[in-house]
């Protein structure tokens, strides 16, 4: 599910646990739902501290269901820790870090560096 | 503090437009700031000077409210603020000069947090010959939206137009903050307005120092400080070559001591590179 799906159910079972599910409560939540079944490329760019696939994330940037997510505040919440994690749950990478990078001087260390673009379609 | 206070005393034209003062930071102090790229004085502004900011900023609401500027009460304790201004002092060297410009990021909470970004019209060197400060007049916890930062990354170049697509950074904190704290900061630090969950107005003024003498070490020197042996690494180490923020941070470090011309990298593990030697470091320049 996406997290706009995950929000939807999460909503739905609080409110059946809390015991005030109403026909009305349901039928919006499902109508939301369908709303939110067109297909659409979700992105994820992850910053990598070297061109290794299994290097550690430094920065991360979620597109889902059409819109930016804000990741957890604590990098340790993130949902994948290297390109490899996400791989390994479905993503396709698209865009592998650009080499030119390594053709800039050392002295001069530039942006975050090396940066795997990974797409799914949800 | 009430008679120190004249609301309507007004700084004339003629008003000197650089100001000096004992320098207290220390050379770990300076180091830290070569480091990390800001420093953080929390609540060294008083209260009644943080009520009188925040009502001339609900007064004078526009983004750029430079005439508070010509406020005495607030020439004296927040432009002159004695805890910044000598560290500004201690960073930009005597007679730094004056703001001349007032911004205020004045936003309504809740907000969202905007892009990662550099300020324009950065210089991405290891000249300190400017300063960007920050001073918060009303408590700015996570839920006001502080300004958030990347300690370290003014040692890495970017682009503020190839910064967009950026969210979660790693190391990047919140300059949370009571009311009355000033926020000094190397101008090319990476940045961005926090997201704000909370309710209320908050206030962020912005303004700029500039160096008008050569940089010296004439700060507080301490005796036992060791540049051959002090730790020169940098927060931001997790995101460049081995190394490289250790030499950003001593090259940094040395032009602010007015020794910039003898600061040397001979490579491998000479000087500056952290390491347990059986002696002096190869490539220490003489004289430090």
């Amino acid at each position: 599910m996406t997290s706009a799906q995950n929000q939807i159910a999460a909503r739905l079972e609080g409110d059946f646990a809390a015991g005030q599910l109403s026909a009305d409560g349901l039928r919006a939540a499902l109508e939301a739902l369908l709303q939110d079944t067109a297909r659409r490329q979700d992105l994820l760019y992850l910053h990598a501290t070297s061109t290794a696939p299994s290097a550690s994330v430094v920065a991360m940037t979620l597109v889902e269901g059409g819109a930016i997510v804000a990741p957890p505040d604590d990098p340790d919440d993130w949902p994948y820790q290297s390109a490899l994690d996400a791989i390994n749950d479905g993503w396709r990478v698209i865009s592998f870090p650009n080499m030119a990078l390594l053709a800039l001087s050392a002295d001069d260390p530039h942006g975050l560096g090396f940066e795997f673009i990974l797409e799914k379609w949800s | 503090m009430a008679g120190v206070l004249k609301m309507g005393a007004a700084r004339s034209d003629a008003a000197p437009k650089t100001h000096d003062c004992p320098a207290t930071l220390t050379d770990t102090e300076v180091l830290d700031f070569c480091k990390n790229g800001y420093l953080l004085l929390e609540g060294v502004v008083p209260d009644e000077v943080n009520r009188l900011s925040v009502d001339y900023c609900d007064q004078d609401n526009y983004y750029e409210p430079t005439s508070i500027l010509a406020e005495d009460w607030f020439h004296q304790h927040v432009i002159c603020n004695p805890a910044a201004a000598s560290a500004v002092r201690s960073l930009l060297g005597p007679h730094f000069h004056l703001p001349v410009l007032m911004s205020n990021h004045r936003v309504e909470a809740p907000f969202d947090a905007t892009g990662w970004h550099v300020d324009g019209n950065y210089q991405f060197r290891p000249e300190l010959n400017y300063l960007q400060v920050f001073y918060y007049p009303q408590d700015t916890p996570v839920a006001m939206g502080p300004t958030q930062v990347v300690p370290g990354s003014h040692l890495v170049k970017n682009k503020a137009r190839f910064m967009g697509h950026l969210t979660g950074i790693r190391g990047a904190i919140p300059t949370t903050a009571p009311a009355g704290s000033i926020f000094i900061t190397a101008y090319q630090i990476w940045h961005r307005r926090g997201q704000a969950t909370g309710k209320g107005m908050r206030n962020l003024l912005k303004y700029f120092y500039w160096r008008t003498q050569p940089s010296a070490r004439d700060w507080i020197v301490e005796e036992d400080f060791d540049f051959a042996t002090v730790n020169y690494g940098s927060p931001i180490a997790s995101v460049v070559e081995q190394f490289r923020a250790d030499i950003k941070v001593a090259e940094m470090f040395l032009w602010l001591c007015g020794r910039h011309d003898d600061f040397q990298n001979l490579g491998g593990q000479s000087w500056p590179l952290p390491a347990h030697r059986n002696g002096a470091p190869y490539g220490l320049p003489t004289g430090l």
